[in-house]
């Protein structure tokens, strides 16, 4: 096998990246006389050459060394930029414009080199929001040109995934409501997954950004990639489509074709041989054959020695032993051997014989010989017996020759190469070797690719690859490169060579978003037909432009606004496609993990809201009182899917439905019929079972219900053999635990019967992840469930009081409430919230006897903390009427040893997987209250009930809805905001406002402004903040 | 950026969140003698019995089998006869008991788990977290391929998926048998054609990447810098692997032509014996400091073991104690496990035999051996035995002795992720704590991060 891979650990022998500092010279520096005078005002103080606090003084900045006074400067710009300094408690505080003034000569001088490690900070994410919010809304600044510049963004992990499966025709399939259907999104291809370089941060929030660089890392482990790719496509997907009416890669076929006849060739030769060398030189040589073997030397076999005293032996069992003998490549001789009427009758002694001296004759190696006659030894009599009971799939061969041409060639070598005593390997590797050697010549003679054939070559793979054709510089030095590579490689190597330069090149890594054409008055130029495609297509989806898309820019009709605004609207409005939303799940065994919404329309809320992460979060099963904990999850985020598509399908009033919903999905797949059907069906046989005496029925008295059991089909029931069945149980067993389990979902007034099935078994669940009803509070054993969703679900009000944001944004066995208030601070109310200071050790103190908020108060309403504190925990009390795992309470479980009050079992009784198995502990009641300040509306700020309170103020905020949008501009435009999008951000609230809340409206709104349209070359990085 | 609070927070806590293998590179040597650390992975569990020494005393025995903390020296004892292959070397050894790894994945087969203290959902990309530990460890000491991985598991060939996980959602590659180790990690000796025509085709990316940054300017002119130096730094790589062939030449192994195309006439012991030779010219070579060998899985074919010679034996039938040729299955099971002490015996003998700094390489080396799911053949965790042999300048305190630490579940308990905490600590990352926490040990509200103390030199 040619391997790759040095890159195989992707470890590299480099020279480490240099900082972007400028080399150790003399650069000019002078502080001009107004900042000195601020610095003396403001600084100097504290920071001078007598009180240097926090070893910081900036009297000497002109003495300082270039990289040393860089560094400095970089400290102050972040302190200036964040009111850090002066501290808060000094009484003399810069006026704005003082610390603007200030704040610009650090930036200007750090510019001038490039250093400016906090306007990179500017760039990332989490910084977004240090853009002032209500500047940004004020309308002060909507008359500054909006505009993006010129650049090329790294693409995501799902980019990679659908370039791959488009470049290697990958079938991955999903299912949608009930229906199997072809998607996007999968990561594997045929045999081959990639190793995905691109893989996004795990962070909640929006992750896909266009600050990324393109590191070795990267690049190496893309070696790997289109080596492997590379192999796939000429051993598999050019032979696999080459009789199909659309060939793969057609000037693959025809460079390869006479060495690809040659190796079809050989391989049937060879293939023959291996099996009919020994009757073809029966054949050829009649009585004279015998002679011309090798004389048979048997093998010599360990003999079971006795056992010792006390000793005990289980013979490995015959399944094993057939296993063995077919990976040892025994099977085949074997069963010939007994299949062959001609000679039936022998005994097991003989059989082994006759197998021995067959494989030894065919020159088998000793080892393998001994390992099949050893299980022949110890197995023959049991694989005969079952031969007779069972039969068997293999068949008696049927000698057939090749063709007379063939058979010709055949004899011919044979009678050349075999000599006295050799082994039948032997001979047929020489005639190998001679014709091998004869067909090279061959194409030696024939000589290398004609130009114009490698010029179809570079056409096509940059078609496959690219998804354009070069360009003609490109295509004669493409052309060039292949033909040194076919002198030196070989034809096969040198197209594989190929496949990798072209997957290589950096257009296959990064998104191109240039502007083209002539500049308008502010120096922008709207993108290139080409480049704007992929901008809208990948805004929207992980794939290249649809069809449609691409013929717009090729016939000239993508290049105004309206252009734009028609494909996006027909973009966003298509349901034939579908996407696979999240590949954990499907990993989990959850495929309903579907979409026929555009992804990103749906992928950016579970990036807002970042319940994604619940799966990732290590919970205690034990503590969750049911099992199966992994498939609850994964259906628990396939529903919240569900219900973010349901929201944005009828795309009205998108943030507040999102916010303040009553509706959930409960275990359900969004098809309210089928869900009543399989209701239905539970409920039928509840009602035929429920006033017979089935507890106590035996296998007779079951029997007799052999017709209603075949109409049902209660899983792993077969009603005509009800005495097997599976490692669970007999079928009579399996009966009696399906009815403990519909009875309870239906003994107790409830009108409906969640659709689950009925035990653990083998074989796929009709829906897993039933204990998924224990995130809301529903008990197995006592739950009414809904056929039509999404329903009220009690104590519920929008995503924040999901289970499955709750859950994200919590620890492993406690709540968060910081970490929930931060959410609502950043998320919903544009604030900012320093990092926590390096002397702080955040960690809850343990107390065995108060509440996890009674805990963090003490730790965090301290003068210290509080003033961050304040910003989030207020916000995050209020979700302490649920528990880690999202479950509704009115009291806290205080779980530690000292406090149990009753310890259940930890494993079900009975196996009854309807039990709640959490151990008892003792209880405080929760303090659900809160504090809302920052919506800005004296209406909305003050004091919070609880969750369901803080959710509907949340969901009558402006502000929030402002910051949704801005979190909205982020994801679709791959930046932060800043002033000069201003009017973007306006005009997506004016039409999120004037649609009646439709999210639609927003993104199209935000796909034909002037920041999306626009770019400019770089000059100067300054956008006005 | 990581803040302190992301740093500290959760129980999956990777070292400095440096996910892409970019962060290995380095210049290797400069100068000071790298740390080396083979991880030997074997499956179908060693039960603590066997590891267990047989002429404790009366009153250690019995804590033993309660399994109730205790430590002895080792020279005052017999080693248990599978282990007595490794008598000379006793003062290196540390038998480590009392381990859990329950937040693996353990049974039949844990896949990346019990390297990474993680479940790994059958073998899902997706259930990767984070780079296992032998990659982090291999970022502490670089060389020119940072960390390899040998791997009989399934009786594969050429180069497969493997173990191990570079960083989170990524899995690495090994190499599945001695012919094809020796030809990749020796490429530039053997085949110093395949390694020029990458650099022809990185030249070619070369050129046409430098016409694309004329033309830009300011970031983006620096992110097209960044791509032509990431090509070029890749090129010197290969240009210098060529350039030091000659002296790689020295330490190329010689395997027996059995071994070819994948070797699959070769007994158990000569493959074994082959990729041991293979992996030991690596660490003389320098190419590596880490190497992960899974020695076996479930799948492995076991052919030629002494007493079994004719056999083909399968592991998991003997763990379910069905045997082959009239042996018992624990007969069988003891003779794989010699057959690996072996290979364990061979490593430290050939080290011991090239000088280093003021000793030998087995002075800087430290080989682990363990079960990757737990103390049985369908094992849970709750015990994961250690067999570890470590140089005379190993950074911990542990060696020529047996320790049981407190079981499962009881204050003092370590599991396998403190376990991994203590190498990476001892050997320059500070992190707080590896891996998953065991929630029995979170539900009893014990201490679990960190270190484990009384290993740490």
């Amino acid at each position: 096998m040619n391997g790759p891979l040095h890159s195989c650990s992707v470890i590299l022998w480099v020279a480490s990246a240099s900082i972007a500092f400028a080399a150790e010279k003399a650069v000019p520096f002078a502080v001009p006389d107004q900042v000195e005078d601020l610095m003396a005002n403001y600084c100097l103080d504290c920071h001078d050459g007598d009180v240097q606090k926090g070893d910081i003084r900036f009297d000497n900045l002109t003495e300082l060394k270039h990289p040393k006074r860089l560094d400095m400067l970089n400290r102050m710009q972040e302190q200036v930029f964040f009111k850090q300094m002066p501290p808060k408690k000094k009484k003399t505080q810069p006026s704005e414009a003082e610390r603007r003034q200030l704040f610009d000569w650090i930036s200007d001088e750090l510019r001038k080199h490039d250093a400016s490690r906090f306007e990179d900070k500017l760039r990332k994410p989490e910084y977004g929001n240090y853009v002032d919010h209500d500047k940004l809304f004020s309308g002060e600044f909507k008359d500054l040109p909006g505009f993006t510049y010129d650049r090329r963004w790294l693409i995501s992990e799902y980019i990679f995934n659908d370039k791959f499966d488009r470049m290697l025709k990958g079938q991955a399939t999903g299912y949608h409501r009930g229906r199997k259907v072809p998607v996007f999104g999968s990561k594997r291809f045929h045999r081959l997954t990639p190793t995905n370089p691109f893989l996004l941060p795990t962070r909640s929030g929006v992750r896909y950004y266009a600050n990324t660089d393109l590191t070795g890392g990267h690049l190496s482990t893309m070696l790997t990639n289109a080596q492997k790719a590379a192999q796939l496509m000429t051993d598999y997907l050019v032979p696999r489509h080459k009789k199909s009416r659309q060939q793969y890669l057609p000037a693959v076929v025809e460079i390869m074709a006479l060495e690809d006849q040659h190796i079809a060739t050989l391989k049937e030769r060879r293939e023959f041989l291996e099996t009919n060398v020994a009757r073809v030189c029966q054949d050829l040589y009649g009585k004279k054959n015998d002679s011309l073997l090798p004389e048979f030397v048997p093998v010599v076999l360990n003999e079971a020695k006795a056992l010792e005293e006390g000793e005990t032996y289980k013979k490995a069992p015959i399944h094993v032993a057939q296993n063995t003998l077919k990976n040892l490549g025994g099977e085949d001789a074997l069963y010939q051997v007994l299949l062959n009427p001609e000679v039936k009758g022998l005994s097991d002694l003989e059989i082994r014989n006759r197998c021995e001296r067959q494989w030894f004759y065919n020159g088998d190696h000793e080892r393998k010989i001994q390992g099949r006659v050893t299980m022949l030894r110890d197995y023959l009599t049991e694989v005969r017996e079952r031969l007779a009971k069972n039969g068997t799939k293999i068949k008696l061969r049927i000698y057939k020759p090749l063709t007379d041409e063939e058979m010709a060639i055949l004899h011919a070598a044979i009678t050349k190469y075999r000599k006295q005593g050799d082994f039948h390997t032997a001979v047929i590797d020489k005639c190998m070797t001679q014709w091998t050697h004869d067909f090279r010549q061959e194409r030696v003679e024939a000589g290398p690719p004609s130009d114009e054939l490698l010029t179809q070559l570079v056409d096509q793979l940059f078609l496959q690859i690219l998804e354009r054709p070069p360009s003609a510089d490109e295509q004669g030095d493409y052309l060039t490169l292949s033909k040194s590579y076919v002198a030196k490689l070989g034809n096969l190597k040198a197209i594989q060579k190929m496949i990798q330069t072209v997957l290589l090149s950096s257009e296959f890594v990064y998104r191109q978003e240039f502007g083209s054409g002539e500049p308008d008055e502010h120096g922008r130029r709207m993108l290139s037909a080409r480049d704007a495609s992929y901008a809208i297509a990948y805004a929207l989806t992980d794939q290249s432009p649809d069809g449609e898309l691409a013929k717009s820019a090729a016939e000239g009709r993508l290049n105004t606004r309206e252009d734009y605004r028609r494909e996006i609207t027909r973009m966003l409005k298509r349901r034939d496609r579908h996407y696979l939303v999240d590949p954990i799940l499907i990993d989990k065994n959850h495929r309903e993990n579907v979409t026929s919404m555009p992804i990103r329309e749906l992928r950016f809320f579970r990036e807002f809201f970042g319940y994604p992460k619940a799966i990732t979060i290590f919970k205690d099963e034990k503590r969750f009182g049911v099992d199966r904990l992994g498939s609850a999850t994964a259906r628990l985020l396939g529903e919240t899917d569900q219900l973010v598509a349901h929201i944005l399908e009828n795309d009205r009033n998108v943030f507040e439905e999102l916010l303040t919903t009553e509706k959930f999905y409960v275990f359900h797949d969004g098809d309210n019929e089928r869900m009543q059907a399989a209701s239905d069906r539970i409920k039928r046989i509840y009602e035929y079972f429920k006033d017979t005496d089935w507890q106590n029925f035996d296998l007779e008295e079951l029997g007799k219900h052999k017709d209603f059991l075949r109409e049902v089909k209660i899983r792993s029931i077969n009603p005509d053999k009800l005495e097997s069945g599976n490692r669970s149980g007999t079928g009579l067993q399996l009966f009696k635990k399906s009815m403990t389990s519909i009875t309870a979902r239906l003994d107790k007034g409830q009108k409906e019967a969640a659709p689950f099935d009925m035990y653990r078994g083998y074989g796929s669940d009709f829906m897993p992840g039933e204990n998924v009803s224990s995130f809301f509070n529903y008990p197995l054993i006592n739950w009414d469930y809904a056929t039509v969703q999404p329903g009220k679900v009690p104590n519920r009000k929008g995503f924040l009081t999901h289970p499955a944001w709750l859950i994200a944004h919590a620890q492993n066995t406690e709540t968060d409430p910081v970490i929930r208030g931060k959410f609502i601070r950043e998320k919903l109310l544009a604030g900012t919230i320093p990092d926590v200071p390096i002397t702080v050790d955040a960690v809850i103190p343990e107390d065995h006897h108060a509440t996890l908020r009674s805990r963090l108060a003490k730790a965090t309403e301290t003068n210290y903390c509080w003033k961050c504190h304040d910003l989030m925990n207020p916000l995050g009390y209020p979700f302490e009427a649920y528990d880690d795992f999202g479950r509704f309470r009115l009291r806290e479980s205080l779980e530690t040893p000292e406090n149990l009050v009753k310890k259940n079992p930890d494993k079900a009784p009975n196996r009854n997987h309807l039990l709640d198995l959490r151990d008892i502990y003792k209880t405080l009641p929760v303090d659900a209250t809160g504090y809302l300040k920052g919506t800005g509306d004296p209406k909305l700020d003050g004091d919070v009930k609880d969750a369901i309170d803080l959710a509907e103020r949340l969901g009558k905020s402006r502000r929030v809805r402002q910051s949704i949008i801005r979190h909205a501009f982020r994801f679709f435009m791959g930046r932060n905001e800043f002033l000069s999008d201003s009017k973007t951000l306006i005009d997506a609230e004016q039409a999120y406002v004037e649609s009646g809340g439709s999210f639609d409206a927003v993104i199209v709104s935000l796909l034909t402004s002037d920041s999306f349209v626009f770019r400019k070359p770089i000059k100067e990085q300054t956008h006005d903040n | 950026m990581t803040t302190r609070r992301d740093f500290l927070k959760s129980s999956a806590l990777g070292a400095g969140a440096l996910a892409m293998p970019a962060d290995l590179f380095a210049e290797p040597g400069q100068g000071n003698i790298p740390k080396r650390f083979v991880f030997i992975r074997k499956s179908s569990g060693i039960r603590p019995a066997e590891i267990a020494l047989p002429d404790f005393s009366d009153k250690d025995k019995a804590l033993d089998e309660k399994k109730e903390p205790l430590e002895v020296d080792l020279d005052k004892h017999e080693l248990p006869k599978w282990l007595r292959g490794l008598e000379a070397h006793k003062e290196h050894m540390t038998i480590l008991q009392g381990l859990s790894a329950k937040m693996s994945e353990n049974v039949h087969w844990s896949f990346s788990s019990v390297m990474g203290c993680f479940k790994s959902n059958r073998n899902t990309l997706s259930a990767i977290k984070r780079a296992t530990i032998d990659f982090e460890i291999a970022k502490l000491f670089p060389s020119p391929f940072g960390h390899v991985e040998l791997s009989f598991a399934g009786g594969r060939t050429g180069i497969v998926d493997g173990y191990s996980a570079p960083a989170p959602q990524t899995r690495n590659y090994c190499y599945a048998d001695p012919d094809t180790a020796r030809s990749e990690l020796f490429k530039s000796v053997l085949n110093p054609e395949a390694v020029n025509s990458d650099n022809d085709m990185l030249s070619f990316l070369q050129s046409k990447e430098g016409l694309k940054a004329s033309g830009v300017r300011g970031h983006e002119r620096k992110r097209q810098e960044k791509h032509l130096q990431s090509i070029e730094a890749i090129r010197e790589r290969n240009e210098k692997l060529i350039k030091v062939s000659g002296s790689l030449a020295k330490h190329l192994p010689e395997l027996a032509p059995v071994h070819a195309n994948g070797g699959p006439n070769a007994s158990t012991p000569e493959k074994q014996a082959a990729m041991t030779d293979v992996l030991i010219a690596a660490l003389k070579a320098d190419l590596t400091n880490v190497a992960t060998y899974t020695i076996d899985d479930l799948g492995t074919p076991v052919t030629g073991l002494p007493g079994n010679e004719t056999d083909r034996v399968g592991i998991h039938p003997l763990g379910h104690d069905e045997a082959f040729g009239g042996v018992p299955a624990w007969k069988t099971r003891e003779q794989i496990r010699i057959s690996h002490v072996n290979q364990i015996n061979t490593i430290i003998e050939k080290l011991k035999q090239v000088p280093e700094g003021k000793g030998t390489m087995f002075d800087n080396t430290m080989i682990m051996y363990f079960p990757e799911n737990g103390e049985t053949h369908h094992g849970v965790g709750s015990e994961a035995p250690f067999l570890i042999m470590a140089g005379n300048n190993c950074n911990l305190n542990m060696s020529g002795r047996y320790v049981r630490l407190p079981f499962l579940g009881n204050e003092g308990h370590k599991t396998l992720g403190n376990w991994y905490t203590t190498l990476l600590n001892a050997h320059g990352n500070p992190i707080k704590h590896y891996g998953d926490l065991d929630l029995e040990m979170s539900r009893k509200k014990f201490d679990q991060l960190g270190a484990i103390k009384q290993l740490m030199g």
